[in-house]
């Protein structure tokens, strides 16, 4: 009777590990708790909130700073459209050579969020933004910061939503490089939470340190065109059929205070 | 003086400990902090007995994977195993002067940590993370403070 008292906490914990890892049968459960918790965090961020506003109360200009937060709105929209140049270079040179492609860029439609909070574990880094499902928020939204791409949100409640950074091991984005164009796949590195690798890139490919990697929609899952990584780390090791490339994300989280939110087409 | 009830006083330190685990500390602060739940559940797991303690181990440890978005069942799964190793040694616990209570700690300490790395080794790879090795030391120096503070608030 002991033994089971012991041991089945112990095989539901590792029951719960295998299906969390492969299947996504325990969203729902991970949802309806989330939002049950999602008050602690609101919480634990309330004297930064307090700080905030006491901050922005001191200037006692309330035109200006809804101008400053338009004007700030406006900006970074504006860079994540900038963002696209790089793709449309790469556009171009691909428009050369195939004179009757019919592939244009399509103009996506954004919402903008604050970042509330980082939600740390000791192994894991997550950002946790001011809008949720009640602002028709849906997992799988891609994020982008202003230089690049931020993440993907993974868990929603009413007020919140979670983004999973592009760094993180278990985030895969189809990506394609700016200069000549080769598709490979970035996963983060468990062992290196700053940096990215490039999954099934073949030894006689050219890659290059410096060379930006942009996001790639193949899949459908990711949009094209938005910077992700750039390469710091390129090497070929013996009997193995891929090179080891290593990527630097291009969006830096630590100054991160608005994110770009693109609608799913 | 009045002593709490086993669950009431569970629901309180769950709260406290869920909102220490999401206190936004950099990442250095963050990787050397003490286990908080593990700590708060060593406590209620000695000075009050109850049965299925490694059942409320394993919500615990859910509770804290969803607020943290770690892998579900990572942290329950060490937590399960720690509370096991306190449960084992509560009686010598239970009597034991405060630095020897902070070895019992110490121990736990690290097997929560041995599991809860081994698990994400499992599933992600291995971590260059040292900081998180120094865990353990911090939980077992904090554990006095905890004891002390939830001696107080129970017989309040």
């Amino acid at each position: 009777m002991n033994f089971f008292k012991t041991f089945i906490p112990v095989i539901i914990a590792i029951f719960l590990i295998l299906f969390d890892y492969k299947l996504s049968y325990l969203n729902s459960l991970r949802q309806g708790v989330a939002t049950l918790i999602s008050p602690v965090y609101m919480l634990v961020s309330l004297p930064e909130k307090l700080y905030t506003w006491i901050n922005e109360q001191g200037t006692g200009k309330d035109q200006l700073l809804s101008d400053n937060q338009n004007l700030n709105s406006q900006l970074l929209k504006l860079k994540a459209q900038l963002q696209q140049t790089e793709q449309l270079a790469l556009e171009n040179t691909k428009l050369k050579s195939l004179l009757n492609s019919s592939h244009t860029l399509q103009q996506a439609k954004f919402s903008l969020a604050r970042v509330e909070h980082v939600r740390r574990s000791r192994l894991k880094k997550q950002l946790i933004i001011n809008k949720g499902s009640d602002d028709q928020l849906r997992i799988g939204q891609v994020v982008l910061g202003a230089q690049g791409v931020v993440g993907q949100i993974t868990e929603l409640t009413p007020m919140s939503a979670s983004i999973l950074m592009a760094s993180d091991p278990t985030q895969y984005i189809p990506v394609k490089s700016a200069r000549n164009g080769i598709q490979a796949i970035s996963q983060g590195l468990a062992e290196n939470k700053y940096h990215m690798r490039l999954n099934f890139v073949e030894p006689e490919l050219d890659i290059k340190i410096n060379d930006l990697f942009l996001s790639s929609s193949l899949g459908g899952k990711f949009p094209d065109g938005y910077p992700v990584g750039r390469v710091i780390h390129v090497e070929k090791h013996k009997n193995e059929s891929f090179l080891h490339v290593i990527l630097a994300p291009i969006q830096q989280t630590s100054d991160l205070e608005f994110v770009i939110i693109l609608e799913k087409s | 003086m009045n002593t709490q009830r086993p669950y009431i006083f569970l629901l309180k330190i769950t709260l406290f400990s869920l909102i220490l685990s999401a206190l936004p500390f950099n990442e250095v602060m963050l990787d050397i902090s003490p286990f908080w739940m593990l700590l708060l559940f060593t406590y209620w797991l000695v000075y009050f007995p109850v049965k299925g303690s490694l059942f409320v181990a394993l919500i615990l440890g859910v509770l804290l994977d969803i607020l943290q978005g770690d892998l579900l069942g990572q942290n329950a799964l060490a937590l399960i195993l720690a509370g096991l190793f306190i449960n084992n040694v509560k009686q010598s616990f239970h009597v034991s002067n405060l630095s020897t209570q902070q070895v019992y700690v110490f121990f736990s300490s690290c097997i929560y940590l041995v599991f809860f790395l081994l698990t994400h080794v499992l599933v992600h790879g291995t971590s260059n993370n040292y900081y998180l090795l120094l865990a353990p030391f911090t939980s077992a120096l904090f554990w006095p403070i905890v004891r002390f503070s939830l001696a107080k608030c129970r017989h309040q």
